[in-house]
Parts: C-alpha cells; sequence; structure tokens
C-alpha cells in the first residue's frame, strides 16, 4: 500500500527532493529538540561554534507531547530530517540500535561516568549513543524563610511533623506539593518509593536487564514498603492533610505553581527549575528558596541521591560527512567552559562537563550543595528502567498507586496486589 | 425540562416578574456558557506572577499581549492557521457539494457504494489513522508542509460534508434541473448553474462551520506539524504543556485566536441557521 | 466505456474519492495491516502475528470492563445531555425577544474556542487550590472538592465540558430545523388555545424528530471517539477510572510505542461504533419514512 502510494505521489517526492538537494549545498546542521531552558541553553553554544564555524545551526523544536513517537517514527523510517537530536536517559535503550556511536566524541572523557553508564546508553555491540548535554534530577527544594536548614525533615515522618508545625503556626497552606500523575511520578513516587528501599521491579534499584529477567521481571508493588510508601501519601493527603487534596492529579507545572506560589514549604521537582523558583518575575518566593536531600522513610537510613542526564544524539540514517560535522560541534560543546556556565546560570543543571564543576561549587553554594548531596554521593538511584517497555511500566505503576491513594485506606494492600502483576506483565 | 417549569408557574407571576424572570433565566445561561472564556480573557489580563490566583490581586497589563506578538513564530502561527483554515474549507466545499449532489440525485450501486464508504470511513476513530497518515506524509515528502496538513482536513471533511450536503439537496426540488436540461444545458451545466446556486445557503452554512472546524483542529496540527508550519492550537498548547506555566501568555494568545473565530461566527450565525437544514 | 450518466457520476465524487483514498483509507489500511503484525515503533519487525494482538485486546479485562463501560457511558450521556441542553436552547432562541441575536452569539461561544484551550481551561478552573470553583464554593461556606481526583466529579467534569463544547451544535441544527417547520399547524393550535407543552410535546417534537436522529447518529459516532478533552483533563485518570476507547488506543500506540496493538484497539473500536452506528441509522430510515 506505501510503495503505491508512494508511486501516486512521485512527482511531489521529485520536487520535494529537489528542494532537498538544495539545502543540502548548504553547510547546516538541523537540530530536533524540545524548548527547555537547558535545551536553549545548549544550543545557544551550538550556535556560537556555528558563527565561527561557518556552519549554520537550524532548530527544529517539537511538540513534548508526542516527541518521542514522532522521533522514533522518523529514526525508523531514515528519514533524514534532523543532525542532532535531544535524547534522554528514559528512551536510551529504546533508540540505541538507531543511533550513531558516539565513542569517538573524546571530550565524552569528561562526562559524568554514572549517568553515561552502558546500561543506559549502549547498544547491543557495546558502544555509547550520547553525548551529555547537563544534568537532570530531582532535588528536595525547601523555603529558606519558613525553615532552618537544621530543621529540614530528614524523614518521612519528619516531614509530616514539621509541615504540619509550620501549617498550625500559619505559615503556609501545605508542607508539601508534588507532581504526582502519570509520567510525573518522579515528584512524589520514586523518591518517596526509594528513599524506603524500594522500588517498582525487583530488586531495587536493579538496573539490569538480565538481572531483571533473573527476577522474573517480578514487581516491588506488593513488598511491605510499597504499602508504606501508599500509605504514607494516603494518610498525608487525608489525615494530615499537609498536601493538596488534588495532588494525585498533578503534573509538575501544577505543583511547582503551588510552591512558586508560595503555598507549600517542601516540594521536589528538578533542579533546574532552581533559576525559575528564584526569578521575581514568575516566582513570589524568589530568593527563599534552598535545597537538601530526600528525606528518607523507615526502612532506609543511608541518604541516597538519583542522577541522570539529558543528551544529545545522532542518527544512524545520516550522512557520514553530517555525523562527522556533528560529532565536531558535540566535542566542542563539551569543552565549551563559557556556555557551560551560562547553562548551569540559566538552569540550575550542572553542566555536562565534569571538570568544570570543582570552579562553579567553588563559586555557588548551589552547585556546591548539588555535587555535595547528590553528584559525589556514592549510593545513586536511576530515574528510569532501559528497556523499550518501560513506559508501559510506568503507566501500569501509576494507575495502580493513583488508585490505592485515591480510594480506602484499608483496600489500599488490595490494590496494590492487583496491580502487581499487570506491571510485572507490562514489562515482558 | 426548563420549558415545562417554567410554563407551570410562569402564569402566576405579573408580567413584569415573567419578564424579570425570563432576563434572569438568560442571563445565567448566557454567564455559563461564556465563563470559561471570560476566565480565559481574565487570565490573559494578568501579569506574570498573578496568574495562579487569577481571582486574587487587582495588577492587570496588556504586556501578555505585547510579549506575544513580539513573537515572529506566534504571528507565523496566525497567518498559517488562517491560511489552512481558508484553504481547507474552499477545497472542502469543492469536492463535497458535488460528492453530495451525487448522493441526492443518483440512485443505483455508485451511489450506495460511496455512501456506505463514506458512513464506514467517518466511524474510524482518529486515535487509528492520524499515525499512519504521520508515516504516509513522510514518505510522500509532505510532512511539515501546507499540503501535508491541507489535504487530510478537507479528507476528513469529505465523509460529514458530503453526508449534510446529499441532506439539503434532498431538500431542493431538482425538477428544475430537469427543466434546465431540457433546454439544452449539459449535466454540469444544470449541476454548476441550477443546483449549486440553490444551495447557497447550505454551502455558506458549511463554509462557516469548516473553518470554524479546522480553525480550532489541534490532534492533525499537531502530529502532522513540526517547525515549518507551526499552527495556533499547537503554539498555544505548548504554553503551558512544556514551557512551564506561561498562562498568561496561553490565554492572550488564546483569546487573540478567539477574535477571527469570533467575526466569523458572528457574522455567519444567519447562513449557518438559514442554511442548515438537514 | 461508460456512458454520459456514469461518466457524470463518477466525476461528481472523483476528487472526494482521491482524497479519501490517499489521506483516509491507504493511512487505515497500513493501521489495520499494522495490527496483524508484530510493529513497535522503536523496532517494527513487522512479522505476521495474526489475531494475536485482538485477542490481546479482547481479553485485556481493562478494555472489557473499564474502557469500554466508561465509552458507552460517556457516548450515552454526552449525547442526551448536548440534546436536551440544545432542543432547551433552539426554543428559546426560535421565539423573538430583546437581544435574542446577543444571546444567540454568546450561546455559539464554545464554537469559536479550540477545544484543547478549552480543556485546558476547564481543568485550571477546577483545580483544586487555584479553580475559581473552589474558591466560590469556600466563599459560600462549602467545602472545596479535589475534582480530578474522585472518579465520579472527574467523569462529570470531562461530561460537563463535551456538553459544553457540542451544545451549539444541536442548538443551530435544531433551530435551523425549527424555522423551517410550516407555520400553519402551530398557527391553529394557537386559536385551540393548546398549552405550550402540549404543543410541543404532539406538534413540535414530532416534526423535529428526523433532524434529532440526524444530529444524535452523528453525534453519537463523535462521542464514542472522543479524544482530545479528556487526555488534557484527566488523562483517563485517576488511576484508569475515566479512560475511554480512544485513550486506551492512544496509549498503546503512542505511549507505549506499540503501532500493532494500538491499531488492534482503535479497529475493534471503530467496528463497535460501525455497528452502533447502523443500528441508530436504521432508526433514521425508520422513522423518516414513517
Amino acid at each position: 500500500m506505501e510503495r503505491l502510494a508512494k508511486l501516486a505521489m512521485a512527482t511531489t517526492v521529485a520536487l520535494v527532493a529537489a528542494a532537498g538537494s538544495a539545502l543540502a549545498q548548504v553547510k547546516e546542521l538541523r537540530i530536533g529538540y524540545q524548548p527547555s531552558p537547558i535545551q536553549d541553553a545548549s544550543i545557544a553554544m551550538f550556535e556560537s561554534w556555528g558563527a565561527k564555524n561557518g556552519v549554520k545551526i537550524v532548530k527544529v523544536p517539537n511538540s513534548y507531547g508526542v516527541y518521542v513517537e514522532k522521533m522514533t517514527a522518523s529514526l525508523t523510517s531514515n528519514s533524514d530530517q534532523y543532525d542532532i537530536i535531544w535524547h534522554n536517559d528514559d528512551w536510551g535503550q529504546t533508540w540505541a540500535h538507531l543511533l550513531e556511536p558516539t565513542d569517538d566524541v573524546n571530550a565524552n572523557k569528561f562526562a559524568d561516568k554514572w549517568s553515561m553508564a552502558p546500561v543506559v546508553f549502549a547498544n547491543a555491540q557495546g558502544q555509547n549513543t550520547v553525548v551529555p548535554m547537563g544534568q537532570t534530577f530531582s532535588v528536595f527544594f525547601y523555603r529558606s524563610d519558613l525553615v532552618k536548614p537544621e530543621e529540614v525533615p530528614k524523614t518521612l515522618e519528619q516531614l509530616v511533623t514539621v509541615s504540619k508545625k509550620l501549617q498550625a503556626d500559619g505559615k503556609v497552606k501545605f508542607g508539601y506539593v508534588g507532581g504526582m500523575s502519570m509520567n510525573n511520578s518522579w515528584f512524589s513516587w520514586f523518591w518517596s518509593m526509594w528513599g524506603n528501599n524500594c522500588d517498582v521491579l525487583l530488586p531495587p534499584y536493579e538496573r539490569d536487564n538480565k538481572k531483571l529477567a533473573e527476577a522474573g521481571w517480578k514487581s516491588g508493588m506488593t513488598e511491605p514498603c510499597m504499602q508504606q510508601t501508599a500509605e504514607y501519601w494516603w494518610d498525608a493527603i487525608n489525615t494530615h492533610k499537609i498536601v493538596p487534596r488534588g495532588m494525585p492529579a498533578y503534573d509538575r507545572n501544577e505543583a511547582n505553581a503551588v510552591f512558586m506560589s508560595g503555598d507549600a514549604a517542601f516540594t521536589v521537582a528538578d533542579s533546574l527549575w532552581w533559576s525559575t523558583f528564584n526569578d521575581p518575575a514568575k516566582s513570589k518566593i524568589a530568593g527563599k528558596v534552598a535545597a537538601t536531600r530526600f528525606p528518607l522513610g523507615p526502612n532506609r537510613a543511608r541518604p541516597f541521591a538519583w542522577n541522570d542526564i539529558w543528551g544529545w544524539a545522532i542518527p544512524k540514517s545520516i550522512a557520514p560527512e553530517r555525523k562527522k560535522l556533528a560529532k565536531e560541534m558535540l566535542e566542542a560543546m563539551m569543552l565549551d567552559e563559557e556556555g557551560q556556565l551560562k547553562l548551569w546560570k540559566a538552569t540550575g543543571a550542572p553542566p555536562p562537563n565534569t571538570t568544570f564543576w570543582p570552579k562553579i561549587a567553588a563559586a555557588d553554594p548551589f552547585m556546591a550543595l548539588l555535587k555535595e548531596s547528590v553528584l559525589d554521593s556514592p549510593d545513586k538511584v536511576r530515574g528510569a528502567y532501559y528497556f523499550p517497555q518501560w513506559p508501559a511500566v510506568h503507566k501500569a505503576f501509576n494507575d495502580t498507586v493513583t488508585k490505592a491513594v485515591t480510594g480506602k485506606r484499608e483496600d489500599i494492600a488490595k490494590v496494590l496486589a492487583e496491580g502487581a502483576p499487570l506491571v510485572s506483565k507490562a514489562a515482558q | 425540562m426548563a420549558m415545562v417549569m417554567r410554563s407551570a408557574f410562569l402564569p402566576q407571576l405579573p408580567p413584569w416578574g415573567r419578564k424579570a424572570m425570563f432576563a434572569l433565566v438568560l442571563a445565567a445561561i448566557c454567564f455559563a456558557f461564556a465563563f470559561p472564556v471570560l476566565w480565559l480573557i481574565l487570565t490573559s489580563l494578568r501579569p506574570e506572577s498573578g496568574v495562579y490566583y487569577v481571582h486574587r490581586g487587582t495588577e492587570f497589563t496588556f504586556g501578555n499581549f505585547a510579549e506575544v506578538l513580539r513573537e515572529d513564530r506566534i504571528v507565523e502561527a496566525f497567518l498559517n492557521s488562517a491560511l489552512i483554515a481558508t484553504l481547507a474549507t474552499v477545497f472542502s466545499l469543492l469536492v463535497t457539494v458535488s460528492s453530495g449532489y451525487m448522493l441526492s440525485r443518483f440512485t443505483g450501486p455508485a451511489s450506495r457504494l460511496w455512501f456506505g464508504t463514506i458512513y464506514v470511513f467517518r466511524c474510524v476513530p482518529y486515535i487509528s489513522w492520524v499515525l499512519p497518515l504521520y508515516f504516509v506524509n513522510q514518505s510522500w515528502g509532505i510532512y511539515d508542509t501546507y499540503v501535508g496538513l491541507l489535504l487530510p482536513h478537507v479528507a476528513v471533511h469529505i465523509c460529514f460534508f458530503s453526508w449534510l450536503m446529499k441532506g439539503f439537496f434532498d431538500g431542493i426540488d431538482p425538477s428544475m434541473e430537469y427543466a434546465a436540461m431540457i433546454d439544452g444545458c449539459t449535466r454540469w451545466g444544470a449541476f454548476i448553474r441550477v443546483a449549486v446556486p440553490s444551495a447557497l445557503p447550505a454551502i455558506s452554512a458549511l463554509a462557516v462551520l469548516c473553518w470554524l472546524f479546522t480553525w480550532n483542529e489541534f490532534l492533525f496540527a499537531l502530529i502532522l506539524t513540526g517547525n515549518r508550519v507551526p499552527m495556533i492550537t499547537v503554539v498555544m498548547a505548548q504554553f503551558v504543556t512544556e514551557m512551564g506555566l506561561r498562562w498568561n501568555l496561553m490565554a492572550a494568545t488564546a483569546v487573540m485566536a478567539l477574535a477571527p473565530a469570533f467575526l466569523i461566527a458572528l457574522f455567519g450565525q444567519k447562513y449557518v441557521i438559514r442554511g442548515l437544514r438537514i | 466505456m461508460f456512458g454520459e450518466q456514469q461518466r457524470f457520476v463518477l466525476l461528481l465524487i472523483a476528487p472526494a474519492a482521491l482524497l479519501l483514498l490517499l489521506f483516509q483509507v491507504v493511512p487505515i489500511f497500513i493501521g489495520a495491516n499494522a495490527s496483524f503484525r508484530n510493529w513497535a515503533l522503536y523496532d517494527p519487525k513487522k512479522t505476521w502475528v495474526g489475531f494475536d494482538h485482538y485477542a490481546a485486546v479482547l481479553s485485556d479485562p481493562a478494555f472489557l470492563y473499564v474502557v469500554l463501560p466508561n465509552t458507552f457511558l460517556f457516548m450515552a450521556l454526552s449525547v442526551a445531555g448536548a440534546l436536551l441542553a440544545g432542543l432547551a436552547l433552539a426554543l428559546l432562541l426560535n421565539r423573538p425577544f430583546r437581544g435574542q441575536k446577543l444571546v444567540q452569539t454568546i450561546l455559539l461561544v464554545p464554537l469559536m474556542v479550540a477545544p484543547v484551550v478549552a480543556a485546558i481551561m476547564v481543568r485550571w478552573i477546577f483545580n483544586d487550590q487555584f479553580g475559581i470553583v473552589n474558591v466560590v464554593l469556600e466563599a459560600v461556606g462549602l467545602e472545596g472538592q479535589p475534582w480530578l481526583v474522585q472518579r465520579w466529579s472527574a467523569f462529570g467534569i470531562i461530561l460537563l465540558t463535551d456538553i459544553w463544547l457540542w451544545t451549539p451544535w444541536f442548538t443551530l441544527l435544531l433551530l435551523a430545523g425549527l424555522q423551517s417547520l410550516p407555520k400553519e399547524p402551530f398557527e391553529a393550535a394557537a386559536i385551540d388555545g393548546t398549552t405550550t407543552w402540549r404543543v410541543f410535546r404532539f406538534l413540535t417534537l414530532p416534526m423535529l424528530r428526523p433532524v434529532i436522529v440526524v444530529c444524535v447518529v452523528i453525534r453519537a459516532i463523535d462521542a464514542f471517539r472522543t479524544f482530545d478533552i479528556v487526555w488534557t483533563l484527566t488523562g483517563g485518570g485517576p488511576g484508569r477510572a475515566t479512560e475511554l476507547f480512544s485513550l486506551y488506543a492512544y496509549v498503546h500506540a503512542f505511549l507505549n510505542l506499540d503501532l500493532g496493538r494500538g491499531s488492534a484497539a482503535a479497529i475493534v473500536g471503530g467496528l463497535i461504533i460501525l455497528v452502533i452506528g447502523v443500528a441508530l441509522f436504521r432508526l433514521v430510515d425508520r422513522i423518516a419514512k414513517a
């Protein structure tokens, strides 16, 4: 059918092909991305490199809602639309076989080893397929005008008590706020779960697909720690009332809005929101924000950190000379100290070159904090799973815990048990 | 139901009371219908830090409109949407007026087959074909072009509009066309000079609706366009789905997008009511 | 080869048929083809798997016991709601009063707004913290509700939004129908002094019936496949409590990147609408002939 259709539209194809080849004469690189402060800052580095080297940078913004599906379809159809695309750990393994290996980008040796791990980004031959754009992970933000550093909750239990006190004193409407709905699980569900030695699949924190398969893709839904986590949020909503009642339906934007309007004392959000939280035009709490480690649950005593990257990748299907040029540019971006400093300032996401970190940390206490509590932390967690069915697993997980937390408290165990086989099945 | 209640208790009221009651009910209905849009307008006038609690605070600003209009991409999106909506209206009517005429004037297997086809494809959910449509557009090299967005828009209207046009032509007595043909008109002449003019009210009704549909359409625009052909609905949604919380800017853009739709609806409604007689 | 009349007939539908073929039939066949194959977007092996995807969809308890009942309920309530509201408003607008034109324009407002923007606004209006609905409720001493995390209130909000969006359609079509009704029977009824209700019940309603049934058929088909407002308002949540059939297909095809399964689900849904549509359509025919 497709072939027949191709024939029917031969003229159009010829016309467009003519236009396409005319474009190929120009020295240019096409960037497929999604507008966001961190990507904009990274592309600014491409543009300054392009200006120096006579390469035109063509920015092709995509809508976030359909970015992965459209880009995936574009990659599998060898359509030659982009030379460099935004890449993310979440779909590291979904795309690995469709991407150009980037082992020969020399400056990748300066990248953070943990977040570039083969389990996330390597293809079947073990070659790396990404060049980092910046570190993207969440931290626990708190209102420095309401809570002294030594009073910041270190456990989930303290989060309740401190929140209740702040609310009772009329300082703030809610103790905590954070995204919870599908695709926003990280900002309440995941961190509280990880802080309680708990995970979506077993064993906890394992991301090696072989080991997960050996364990039969068993889900962590029926573990006591998961029930504790669900009950914790149920109580936070209904018993202690330290979070908005509508929170199970919140996305990250709504949660951030509550925090930025000054209605909550604590939140979990990506560190790249730091600059926005401190922007007086957008936020009523500018200058009153600080960050720290995640509070822990009863099952865990050692602090943990979560660390991932966003990155850039090169489609396998483009012409060799374009690949070469793209790699040159990525190499230059990795070494661009001035540009990476700007990226840090514009966002609050640590830049991709680790050798710049000590200098930034020396000048900026927020970076010092991130470096100490996250980047240099020995106990790290990866934010996603690295197999193509992960979105289905994530949805099954989120559907189950949302149902548990919006239902009756005594039904939580039952709902989690019903969801367990669904999570497990989605992974296979 | 409202009618029943009114007729039951209204007669007991004095005439002025009846009038006041009527006006009150009307005002309430109008308020309920316009509320989301009133809220949108209010949001568009709030400064960025005031959009969370739209109802709190008294700072108002036209700055959002200025900021939105400074962005070339949004201005471009307005022009694109207007162009696509207009072209889609013209082409949709061109192809469906003749198709509806055929369905109305001819019986037999061809007509039945065509009607069956239209009906079946009207039922197929969008979800099953937007993604394949993306492949099709890509393989034909028309992804992210005007043609690649325009033609699917026309195609999607074929079923519904052919169906409605058939209804309109059914209501028009064909004897005039026969008379024209006896006078030496060709079939085409009878169709174009006699049938089409008498269907003009219906055609203008469909034109108004088709324009509004395409102007406000989201899913096709999201899937079938990328960077080169920004459409206004996609650009609006981007303000709140990915650039964080630019409620004020989304609202400002949406209010501006409302203006042409409002004008079309304002001046087009009488044609719609006159023409939409199934 | 063809007679003059056949040529004319074919030429009349040729442009429409060509466009339909290229931009609807071809993509639908690609989707239908995918539904029989192992066709993950990231790794399109395209090996034949027969009816496996259909079996998976039809044996999925979530599809059978959550998604389908939700969809049918939504379809019935949305069509009924918009029909009743549209009928009431059409009757209201069909009588002359001062400001009739203004009221009519205001009632058409939902037609002017992009549904996706309307859904975004409604979500904001019903936000439990910032939303004006809770503010008003609390101002009059009632308790604000977390609208979107309770199944029935979330469902109700979706329904309300959909009815709001589509009522103007019914109003327009029914008003057009009302204005084309013959005057004589109504004048006769007025002379006889028949009550308003009896005129409506025994005169207006029977004469409007063909219009109503066509509206209902068309709208029912569309309501069954509603997607964007539900996706924006609740994403099918809380949990899967408000998941409709088109969201089910979307999640499989777009989120899980499984075009095969997503297409199979979409086709199952398409077949269901087709049957419902034919049944409703039979009704149209019978009523039109009666």
